[in-house]
């Protein structure tokens, strides 16, 4: 399956991509996403899927849009 | 009394006076500062229901007991007044050499009163306070005014003016400092050229009053270090607040088409990614070492220092995904000296409005040259648009009529900053219960919403969020007096701010003892609204209707077919004034008030609306 990740803010330049499509066996979560991109796993961030929050143990589908941000607090 | 210098400029523009008057060490730890003071003061001298741009309203400049002295990040200072797009208590706080030099001239705060019979620019150093003429800059913009201004002191001084919008009394006219700096959106710059006030500048050389320079010296010096070091580490100020625009984009929260939308397609050509790809300097306030203005060339080659509500209410809310064209807009917004967020509300609802058929007009989404142009109109307030513009969102849909009410996008007259809340409950709560209008500033809770909750609930944990946001953004870093960055964005413990406070003045605070002072602060500011409205109910801590009209539902994406539901969000208002202990209304009873020693207060407003016990 394909699924989107977009980087916000500072996760950019962290990761080294902005937005880049993953080929991921069927089955993956989001946490075994997250093992996949350079972010330090220590650091506050909020991960969403299709505008939803989601868990590290949440299953993905072919198709998940993943964004994955520093917890911003609005200026 | 260490900590405070303990005195008060009274200025009187109308004879040309000023007196330095004290204010006891009681009032000090009872107010803090900034907010607190200016809260106070506007309380006990104001009379209710004057004109907010008549000659009885009084500007208040306020400073905090921990403010321009060198520790994270302390260059700020609180502008206020009784405001003329709510008719409420209004302030803001802006980033300023003010914040040093008044407090090296010898005081914590100033209070100008009255109108000046020309145009005028205080100049105070030390004990010296200078009226002198200003008609040379008066019809000038923000940026010349502040070259005349160096020109005459150098850079070092303190300064705070206005643009034509103040001059003209444009009611989201701010008070401008220095580069992008600007503070005061509930009209404050409007209060400063009613009293034909175009700059204050100020010098001062005298030390800060404190406990222990030296101890305050060593840890403030440290901690900017190690501020430093984690906006470095963390890479939080490579976009600063402007990274922000993609995540409401993706999560559904971005203003769009006067708040119609909550995404588009266009949104990445305005983004952080882009900005600092553009940028050519970064600037920031004074103390500060995680500086946030971004600032690139605008279409007509100027430098504009830009942040996220600026790419949120003048690019995505207006459809202009141009940067360079942005960047013109937040120009014209500084340059003229009105907020850049109510601007941005206020074109996009003129476009609505004529998108609808509410009104006749030329001006349609998406155009930057026309929106250059109506900024200047309503900064100048020129012809009939002109005049409507200059008076905000609510005023022109009461004029306007035609059920334009539903989508004028303001609370309590003052428009919304830039997070479309539609279906986000907590942050249209926080929008809601603002005691200034909705102002992002008091409180924001999205991401914990979204993380932490979920986000179609309606339950008290979220008026518990937002009530401990109150506490500390519209609290704590508004009357201590430093900026909330470090803390919201670095995660700078709150516990660094009692250490600060307790070396300066010598006092042993917690934490727990400043909730009390904020708890105190925003209850007076319910207070001061119930004086002047004594009819006040809980319909103004309502957002806009539009955000509860299934109509305005998204139909695509991930909050297709969402909308907030009015009854979901009484109850969460019951919550939010029961965690409070006010009344149905919104309104602190008798019990709330004694607790946060407000008793003389409360007497004093039951002669114009009753309280419950």
């Amino acid at each position: 399956m394909t699924v989107t990740v977009k980087m916000i803010g500072p996760f950019i330049y962290a990761a080294g991509f902005s937005e880049k499509t993953f080929d991921l066996p069927a089955g993956t979560t989001a946490g075994g996403l997250m093992d996949l991109v350079n972010l330090e796993k220590s650091r506050p961030k909020i991960v969403t899927r299709n505008g939803r929050a989601v868990a590290p143990d949440d299953t993905l589908e072919d198709g998940d849009r993943v964004v994955m941000s520093p917890l911003y607090s609005g200026g | 009394m260490f900590g405070w210098t303990g005195n008060i400029l009274r200025v009187n523009m109308t004879d040309r006076t000023y007196k330095k008057e004290t204010f006891s060490e009681e009032f000090a730890k009872k107010w803090v500062g900034g907010r607190g003071f200016a809260m106070k003061i506007l309380w006990d001298e104001l009379e209710p229901g004057i004109d907010p741009l008549g000659p009885k309203n009084k500007l208040i400049v306020a400073l905090g007991p921990i403010a321009g002295i060198p520790a994270p990040n302390t260059g700020k200072t609180v502008v206020a007044a009784k405001s003329p797009i709510t008719g409420g208590y209004g302030d803001g706080n802006l980033g300023t050499r003010v914040s040093e030099q008044l407090r090296k001239a010898g005081y914590d705060m100033m209070i100008v009163e009255g109108v000046a019979a020309e145009p005028t620019m205080l100049y105070i150093e030390d004990d010296k306070v200078e009226f002198l003429p200003a008609s040379e800059v008066w019809g000038k913009g923000t940026y010349d005014t502040n070259d005349w201004i160096y020109a005459k002191y150098g850079k070092g001084v303190g300064v705070l003016n206005i643009g034509q919008g103040g001059e003209n009394l444009n009611l989201y006219a701010m008070v401008r400092s220095l580069e992008g700096r600007a503070g005061g959106r509930p009209g404050i710059g409007a209060v400063m050229g009613s009293k034909k006030l175009k700059a204050i500048v100020v010098k001062g050389t005298k030390p800060i009053p404190q406990a222990d320079p030296e101890a305050m010296k060593k840890l403030g010096t440290a901690d900017l270090r190690t501020v430093h070091e984690m906006d470095k580490k963390s890479g939080w100020s490579i976009q600063s607040t402007t990274g922000v625009l993609a995540w409401c984009n993706e999560v559904a929260a971005l203003p769009v088409r006067n708040m119609r939308k909550t995404q588009h397609p266009d949104a990445w050509k305005i983004d952080g990614e882009r900005l600092n790809d553009a940028r050519i300097a970064t600037y920031g306030c004074p103390t500060c070492t995680m500086r946030c203005g971004i600032t690139i060339h605008d279409r007509e080659g100027r430098e504009s220092e830009l942040d996220y509500e600026n790419i949120g209410m003048l690019g995505a809310n207006l459809e202009i995904f141009e940067l360079d064209q942005v960047g013109s807009l937040n120009y014209l917004c500084d340059d003229y000296g009105i907020d850049t967020i109510s601007a941005g509300a206020v074109l996009g609802f003129y476009a609505d409005a004529i998108d609808r058929g509410a009104i006749t007009g030329d001006f349609k989404f998406g155009d930057a040259e026309k929106a250059k142009e109506l900024l200047r109109i309503a900064s100048l307030r020129e012809g009939e648009v002109g005049n409507m513009l200059a008076d905000g969102c609510m005023r022109m849909a009461q004029k306007i009529g035609k059920g334009s009410e539903a989508y004028a996008m303001h609370v309590k007259g003052l428009e919304i900053s830039a997070y479309n809340c539609k279906f986000c409950p907590g942050m249209a709560l926080a929008f809601g219960t603002s005691p200034i209008g909705a102002h992002h500033k008091e409180s924001w809770v999205i991401t914990f919403e979204l993380k932490q909750t979920v986000r179609e609930s309606y339950g008290r944990e979220k008026a518990e969020k937002v009530i401990e946001l109150q506490r500390i953004r519209g609290g704590l870093f508004e009357y201590i007096l430093a900026c909330r960055f470090p803390w919201i964005e670095l995660g700078w413990e709150l516990e660094h701010y009692p250490i600060y406070f307790n070396t300066v003045t010598g006092l042993n605070w917690t934490l727990d003892d400043f909730w009390k002072v904020s708890d105190r602060i925003y209850a007076l500011m319910k207070f001061f609204w119930l004086r002047e409205k004594p009819d006040w109910n809980r319909t103004m801590d309502y957002p806009p209707a539009s955000w509860f009209d299934p109509a305005n539902a998204d139909t695509e994406g991930p909050i297709a077919g969402k909308i907030l539901e009015m009854d979901k969000y009484e109850e969460l208002l019951d919550h939010y004034y029961d965690l409070r202990g006010w009344d149905k209304r919104g309104i602190p009873t008798k019990k709330t008030a004694a607790a946060l020693d407000l008793q003389d207060e409360a007497r004093t407003v039951e002669k114009y609306g009753k309280l419950e016990d």
